[in-house]
């Protein structure tokens, strides 16, 4: 284990931004902290890299208590949203900037600022200013300046938040390649689901000050832990449940709407419960054992490939389905639409 | 034509010709001067009977005027430099810290600029004739310091606002200290903006000529001072000259200090 945060808090007077967050980072692992805005992932990332002190609680890094450090004595290495570039240092200078502190010799540093750059392809332009240098490019010597002086942790501040979306997605790839290349531990912040789900070993949803759920993309997508991770990592539709009965192997018998499904549980006995749907678990056809849900169609929208449909029901509220443009045939706006939900793809969840 | 645009017309054109009759006021003044300041006359006269540099020639030969010159430059060079030395951790104090007050810094360090100038050159005679200030040299340089302050912080304050903090972050997580961080990285892209703003305490403690007929003694003329003092004796058109060179001078001064502010802007 590389990272372990114990059961650390911040509150800024009596506001609190962090209430007791345990998480651990393994070696060689990206860790993605995921959150709507003023969840406090970014203050989570301060308070590991030394920017802000923790009310209560510690941060470890391989076993060495860093809580009370100075952000120069942790050994991690960051990079910005918006790049934090130092504007009067050249690329090979932004690079070598952290090398020239640890007193790294002239020739070693020489060799590693070659190294760098080749890792985040930008040979040939060391000698540049960075006005000179595109946003994507910025954001390469950015992550190779952190990467330079070897850290134990990188930590990245929604990194990509200020490009565009051609550009991230070409970006997402390179940071991919560079987290295998090297086997790099990072904590990534990001507020985008699919950003998260491109880059992540695992990820940690953060929902006001707490750490809501963490696990594996696939894991918390398929069995999100309550009706929050549900809504906001899987875009889930909740629906709401009229009767239902815990099977105890992590299933539940649900009655929703005029029907009753066996589907998975995420939910303990007590709990208000909910049922997810992810939006690509509705179907125009009905398979044996699935939900009816029914409504006037009140928004189509073509993304292409698929559509997605909205649904106004009388027992459900306004229900969002993504749907094969070939089966959309006869959706009429306005026109009453019925749609299933197949029950191996519907999740109980506890509501928060 | 909707009534919008052309009330927009008509504040255009009313603004435009504002400008050009207070530029042309201000314009004509000095072109005047400096025409004159190549006459070899006696007296003033317009348009002058010949022309010449007699003005110059007179100027550089009367150590009055090199005299006074050489107080106004000894009071202007230090001042733009403890100038400095008062900005730059007022800077750091009001935008890097948390302080409570910091805000109040800011409003307190240009009261000196907002304040009236001769109430404040009464209330700074009733404090210098208290503590024995009255007619010394560091009197001098403390009373334009308390100009030069504000128009240095007015100028560095605004360059400072655009250094990300983050700049400082990056450098502390790469191993800076915090000093480190702000003399390598904040101070050094604040470089350009504390020339200018020193060049600009340096300009208005030259021209500084109310404080001057308070606080200075008997022996301390400045060259605003000399001026004054000429002016109201019997004019000599040696002033011309004089007032000409302030007035390159000053525009050039003026004119680098706006080069720096710019190419330190980020």
């Amino acid at each position: 284990m590389v990272l372990d945060i114990q059961a650390l808090s911040k509150s800024y007077g009596e506001t609190p931004a962090l209430q007791e967050i345990s998480l651990q980072v393994r070696q060689g692992e990206l860790l993605t902290l995921l959150g709507p805005s003023g969840s406090g992932k970014t203050t989570l990332l301060k308070v590991i890299a030394g920017f802000e002190a923790p009310t209560s609680g510690r941060v470890l890094l391989r076993g060495r208590d860093i809580s009370r450090l100075s952000p120069a004595r942790r050994g991690v290495g960051m990079v910005f949203q918006n790049y934090a570039l130092f504007p009067h240092m050249t690329v090979a200078q932004n690079v070598a900037y952290g090398l020239k502190l640890r007193r790294v010799g002239r020739a070693e540093r020489e060799r590693r600022v070659r190294e760098m750059l080749g890792l985040v392809r930008l040979e040939g332009l060391e000698g540049r200013y960075p006005r000179q240098l595109s946003g994507g490019q910025q954001q390469r010597v950015a992550l190779g300046r952190a990467l330079a002086y070897d850290p134990e942790v990188i930590l990245m501040d929604e990194p990509l938040g200020a490009l565009d979306r051609a550009l991230r997605i070409e970006m997402e790839e390179q940071i991919r390649g560079i987290h295998r290349e090297l086997g790099a531990t990072i904590v990534y912040v990001t507020h985008d689901q699919q950003e998260a789900l491109a880059l992540s070993d695992r990820i940690a949803i953060m929902r006001a000050g707490r750490v809501a759920s963490v696990g594996e993309p696939a894991q918390i997508y398929t069995r999100p832990a309550d009706s929050f991770v549900a809504g906001f990592f899987a875009n889930a539709n909740l629906l709401a449940v009229r009767e239902h009965e815990l099977l105890g192997d992590g299933s539940a018998r649900v009655r929703c709407g005029d029907g009753e499904v066996r589907c998975a549980s995420t939910a303990k006995a007590g709990d208000r419960v909910t049922l997810a749907v992810r939006r690509r678990s509705l179907w125009r056809a009905c398979a044996p054992g699935s939900l009816r849900v029914a409504g006037v169609v009140s928004e189509m929208l073509l993304f292409g490939d698929e559509q997605e449909i909205s649904i106004q029901s009388p027992e459900f509220g306004r229900i969002v389905a993504t749907i094969d443009s070939r089966d959309c045939g006869g959706i009429v706006l306005g026109a009453e639409l019925e749609l299933f939900v197949s029950a191996e793809e519907a999740v109980l969840v506890p509501c928060v | 034509m909707t009534r919008a645009l052309l009330g927009d017309r008509f504040t255009g054109a009313a603004s435009a010709a504002v400008v050009a009759v207070t530029t042309f006021a201000l314009l004509v003044p000095a072109a005047l001067v400096m025409v004159l300041s190549f006459s070899d006359d006696r007296f003033f006269d317009f348009p002058p009977h010949a022309w010449g540099l007699h003005q110059y020639r007179t100027l550089l030969e009367d150590s009055r005027w090199s005299l006074a010159l050489w107080l106004s430059v000894r009071i202007a060079a230090p001042v733009a430099l403890l100038a400095a030395l008062v900005v730059v951790p007022t800077l750091f104090t009001i935008h890097r810290s948390r302080l409570p007050f910091r805000n109040a810094l800011q409003v307190g360090g240009i009261a000196g600029i907002i304040l009236p100038i001769s109430a404040y050159a009464v209330a700074m005679y009733g404090v210098y004739a208290q503590i024995g200030l009255l007619g010394t040299y560091w009197g001098l340089v403390l009373a334009n310091l308390t100009l030069a302050v504000p128009v240095m912080l007015l100028v560095t304050s605004a360059a400072m606002s655009r250094i990300p903090v983050e700049l400082e972050l990056a450098a502390m997580v790469a191993g800076a200290s915090r000093m480190q961080a702000w003399f390598a990285i904040t101070l050094r892209l604040l470089a350009p903006a504390i020339m200018a703003g020193g060049v600009l305490a340096f300009v208005t403690s030259l021209d500084e000529a109310v404080l001057i007929n308070f606080l200075g003694g008997p022996g301390q003329e400045t060259l605003p001072k000399a001026i004054l003092d000429s002016v109201r004796y019997g004019l000599e058109p040696v002033i011309t000259a004089i007032a000409t060179l302030l007035m390159v001078g000053t525009s050039l001064a003026m004119a680098f200090a706006v080069r720096l502010a710019r190419r330190g802007a980020l």
